[in-house]
């Protein structure tokens, strides 16, 4: 192998020199003129057949008022999609519009790939967004991104199973924690076990955040630490494991297989369970599954909570490549997706209840009555400040938390144990990065 | 780096003209290799070696740290968890898989009735091996509604969600390996023809049992391909990541009991931005292949009959 | 090349049982073989039963019971991204083919000179051969799609096609050095007396004598690439160029509904091909030609 080594040498230094040249920065001017000449934009997003369909329209009336503008859109199912993301911008090949997702935004912010917004405001406004709902996408004083809809975490309830139970449905202004294992009980009884009264929590963020905030804590400190004392997550973790010892919620293995399924075979959708957390934003997609009647209830909790656990979370976000040759051409392209009743009317709330006010108001009334109960939804809740953007280095909190929730229920730690675990991986995460 | 003892037996294979060298034939033979070799293969695998000595986060530039990679290694405890799992699997599913496709391949072959028939619906299964629909697929079976609890149901017992227990999951995944036995069985089947039919036509003459016939003509005959097999299975079974990822949703779960190895270096390079770490992992992923390559290759000195 | 072929008989088309077998036996056999056929395609017959399915019942109703027939899941499954359906599969279909070609005809080659020729540093060689396929694909794809973008390959079905016909595929070369061991060296020998350089026994005599490999690297070449989604997820960026398996991904989405119908219906659908290739394919092992009377 000695032979090798100045040939190996020379590769690897010419390979280390790629990488280098990728981290330059080749972005353009983002208030510049508009160019008259043929452009193409390179816009990609993640989803389902339906948003592919909605979106092309919206590329469509967007190149329609902009003929000498090119938008390929390239969509990709979830896992692909950050594969992609992260492997184009590596190689200095990323699109120009990126769709952008909470628990990534920091990670691609902070290192440079997306471009300060503001730097393009000639060509794209932002006035008609609420200030609490920009503000989750900055960081530092940059706008890296804009939120496209906003979704509240909330509780469903299934009436039609309630109805044939014959258990009333809680009064949502004033519910416990312990009137949710009350009335989950009841189900669970009257159905025999065919129906258990509620889904379990713990696999999403949103649990863990309203849990932490309606006791006065939150996950991360404005600074990005993890901050949330170890007793309180313990305490949210032994919710879930009297939730399914009492038989309110699903046996362990059947509580893992249905969160990771997606969601037409959650326990909401196939009508196994009757409350379940999830976004307000998801009532349609659920309701259309289930095909019962299905109800947004408001957090329990919330009434004796110290500060409100509700909060107003960016469903996605438009971002533009710091490195995109054509910024300016781009910033009018986001500025359509955000502020164009023209594009809100054909996505309607695929991407979430818009976060644009003016748009918002102007698109209820098209609605249908779930989408238009989830938009009402987000009025009628109280919310505080949204919480921090998922720092750098933590974009993987769902899987660890999922991970320490799947410990916990299978009884391989307890929930003291897991709560210091948790913490002590996540925060290295974010060191790390 | 592997193979000492095979490769010595390739390199001495011309028994029968004097030994000469052809060096110009092979230049040629291999020409296209050689060109794939240092124009496509060379540079990146090359870059993956550099990158495993630095902090790369795939965003901004790598930066040189030393052996920092390696060491955490030591410390990682969910890389040696993910060791147990893959080594497990590996030991488990690879034999298992081998047994049935050779089984099988062994039933199809002696010209029966209906032969094309159950050799394309036995391999049916492994077209749809890594499709995306197969997650939803296995739920139907081993999910808390799926075909498995109805027929334990049948005698009583009831399941639970055998793809969601962290005690059960990974064994689940075995099975779905098995169930793909397609491709090793083709190859079974693919060699089991080249074995010339007058061996056992001499053979039955001479009055010897089945048995006698499989162990002293088809085994040796066959031994190449049985030897191909193993080796590349098991190569397989190290870097296995689809089926794991596709079933479990991409997160190893649950509680990590189907964290396969390539698949935590993945969530690493991928999904926490530590490309320099998971360069590093894949370079000591090659290092526990090529052993075990080189083993196979020593092994093989004693069972492989090769006509050459 | 005659007193070859004379020497090479096709042997054993389904020729029948060299011993008769008694039928009891031979009911059990097939009765096994049936039952073990009917576990081993439950998922399948399910995906085909769910693509007929309507959305909402897919997951409530149990067991393959088909309540209503719904072909909709069909037509609609088929326009409901950006282009129909039979885009992706000419697509998949053109890969597929560079595949096939490129690794029959640079594998083969390669294999050849593993297994029959003598050469410098050929055990390092092979050595290096199966090293290359040790090294899992995520750390190997942001390098090489910079090398792929430097050439400007990026969005075009060549980063996917090319590699094949330079031999990167190293399990087939192995497989085929395997099968070309597997060879009498008579046969060689022969035709060396003959004055046959390497090309011509290449052609001549290895050639037709390992079709059964060829086969079975056409058929995996087939069905792996058709099933492949890393790399063309990476590589094909625009949705004109997607194929089969990018495009099947991207019906689903696991936070919102989705058509599960339409997925199953162009699963069932992207199974055809590949059921098909492997149809046709498998005649070709079965009429694989085995040395008779020789030796």
């Amino acid at each position: 192998m000695k032979r090798f080594t100045r040939r190996e040498a020379l590769i690897v230094a010419a390979a280390g020199a790629a990488l280098a040249a990728c981290g330059g920065n080749g972005g353009g001017n983002a208030n510049g003129e508009i160019s008259g000449d043929q452009v193409t934009l390179r816009f990609t997003w993640w989803g389902s057949d339906a948003r592919h369909k909605r979106t092309q329209q919206v590329i469509d009336a967007f190149t329609k008022a902009h003929p000498n503008i090119t938008i390929k859109g390239e969509f990709k199912d979830w896992n692909g999609y950050w594969d992609a993301l992260a492997t184009t911008v590596a190689a200095n090949d990323a699109p120009d519009i990126i769709q952008m997702d909470e628990l990534y935004l920091a990670s691609y912010a902070e290192r440079g790939a997306l471009l300060d917004l503001k730097t393009a405001d000639k060509h794209l406004t932002t006035t008609d967004f609420d200030a609490k709902a920009l503000a989750t996408g900055a960081i530092d004083g940059k706008q890296y991104a804009i939120p496209t809809g906003l979704a509240a975490y909330s509780f469903v309830v299934n009436t039609d199973l309630l109805d044939k139970y014959k258990v009333t449905v809680p009064d949502d202004a004033t519910w416990s924690w312990d009137d949710l294992k009350t009335v989950a009980d009841q189900v669970s009884k009257a159905s025999g076990g065919k129906v258990t009264g509620t889904q379990s929590l713990g696999f999403d963020i949103g649990g863990v955040n309203i849990w932490a905030r309606q006791h006065g804590a939150a996950l991360y400190s404005p600074e990005g630490k993890v901050v949330i004392p170890p007793d309180l997550l313990a305490s949210f973790w032994q919710y879930q494991v009297d939730l399914a010892k009492g038989g309110m919620a699903p046996q362990a293995s059947v509580s893992v297989e249905r969160a990771g399924a997606p969601l037409d075979q959650s326990g909401t959708a196939t009508n196994a369970s009757a409350f379940g957390s999830w976004w307000n934003s998801q009532l349609t997609s659920l309701a259309a599954a289930s095909g019962q009647k299905l109800k947004l209830l408001k957090l329990p909790g919330e009434a004796q909570a110290s500060s409100a656990g509700g909060y107003y979370k960016p469903s996605m976000f438009w971002s533009i490549s710091s490195r995109s040759k054509q910024p300016a051409e781009a910033a009018l392209f986001v500025d359509f997706l955000a502020n164009s009743q023209e594009a809100a009317d054909i996505m309607l709330t695929d991407r979430g209840v818009p976060a644009n006010t003016k748009i918002r108001s102007a698109l209820v009334p098209k609605l249908t009555d779930t989408d238009k109960a989830a938009a009402e939804y987000l009025d009628t809740i109280k919310v505080g400040e949204s919480p921090r953007v998922t720092p750098n280095g933590a974009s993987d909190v769902e899987q660890i938390l999922k991970r320490h929730t799947e410990d916990v229920l299978f009884a391989r730690k307890t929930p003291q144990d897991a709560a210091t675990s948790f913490v002590k991986e996540l925060q290295a995460a974010i060191d790390a990065a | 780096m592997s193979s000492l003892g095979e490769l010595q037996r390739l390199g001495s294979s011309t028994a029968g003209p004097p030994r000469k060298r052809d060096n110009r034939a092979a230049f040629f033979f291999l020409s296209p290799w050689f060109a794939g070799l240092v124009l496509i293969t060379a540079g990146p695998v090359a870059a993956s070696f550099v990158l495993g000595f630095t902090d790369y986060n795939l965003i901004q530039p790598p930066e040189f740290n030393g052996l920092e990679n390696f060491q955490r290694m030591l410390h990682d405890e969910r890389l040696h968890h993910a060791l147990g799992v893959t080594f497990t699997y590996v030991f488990v599913s690879v034999p298992l898989q081998l047994a049935f496709a050779l089984g099988l391949a062994l039933l199809l072959d002696r010209g029966m009735r209906g032969l094309a028939f159950y050799r394309s619906v036995f391999y049916l299964p492994s077209l749809l091996g890594t499709s995306v629909a197969i997650a939803v697929l296995w739920r139907q079976i081993f999910g808390a509604d799926g075909l498995f609890n109805q027929v334990l149901g049948w005698f009583g017992v009831q399941g639970q969600s055998w793809i969601s227990d962290p005690g059960t999951a990974l064994s689940t995944l075995i099975v779905l390996n098995v169930w793909t036995f397609g491709a090793p069985m083709v190859i079974f089947l693919a060699g089991l023809r080249q074995i010339p039919v007058m061996y056992y036509e001499a053979a039955a003459v001479d009055g010897a049992s089945k048995a006698r016939q499989f162990r002293s003509i088809t085994l040796p005959l066959l031994s190449p391909i049985i030897f191909f097999n193993l080796v590349l299975q098991i190569i397989h079974a190290f870097q296995s990541f689809t089926q794991a990822f596709v079933v479990s949703g991409g997160t190893g779960g649950p509680s990590d009991s189907t964290m396969f190895y390539t698949l935590y270096l993945y969530q690493r390079g991928f999904h926490s931005f530590d490309m320099g770490y998971a360069s590093a992992l894949a370079w000591l992923l090659l290092v526990i292949i090529a052993i075990f390559t080189a083993i196979n290759f020593w092994a093989s000195k004693r069972w492989v009959f090769y006509d050459d | 090349m005659t007193d070859l072929q004379e020497r090479v008989a096709p042997v054993r088309e389904e020729t029948p049982p060299i011993r008769p077998r008694s039928t009891g036996s031979s009911i059990v056999k097939h009765a096994g073989l049936i039952l073990l056929a009917l576990v081993m395609l439950y998922p399948v017959l399910w995906m085909v039963v769910s693509s007929l399915r309507p959305n909402n019942e897919i997951f409530r109703s149990p067991g393959l019971i088909l309540g209503g027939l719904r072909i909709e899941n069909y037509a609609e499954g088929w326009n409901s991204l950006a282009s129909p359906f039979g885009h992706y599969l000419i697509n998949s279909a053109i890969v597929v083919l560079g595949c096939v070609i490129g690794n029959l005809m640079s594998c083969s080659l390669a294999a050849y000179a593993f297994a029959r020729l003598e050469f410098t540093g050929k055990k390092v060689l092979f050595a290096i051969m199966l090293g290359t396929i040790m090294l899992p694909i995520h750390v190997i794809i942001v390098p090489q799609y910079i090398l792929f973008s430097q050439l400007g390959w990026i969005n075009t079905f060549l980063p996917l096609v090319v590699p094949k016909f330079l031999a990167t595929d190293a399990f087939f070369v192995f497989l085929m050095v395997q099968f070309i061991r597997g060879l009498p060296r008579e046969l060689d020998e022969a035709a060396r007396i003959d004055g046959a350089g390497h090309p011509r026994i290449f052609l001549r005599v290895v050639l037709p004598l390992m079709v059964p490999a060829l086969a079975t690297t056409a058929i995996f070449t087939f069905i792996w690439t058709w099933n492949d989604f890393f790399s063309q997820l990476i590589y094909l960026t625009d949705p004109d160029k997607y194929t089969v398996p990018v495009a099947l991904r991207s019906y689903v989405d696991a936070t919102v509904s989705t058509s599960w119908g339409s997925m199953f219906a162009m699963s069932v659908v992207s199974l055809l091909p590949v059921f098909l290739a492997f149809l046709l394919g498998q005649r070709f092992l079965i009429k694989g030609i085995a040395t008779t009377g020789i030796k």
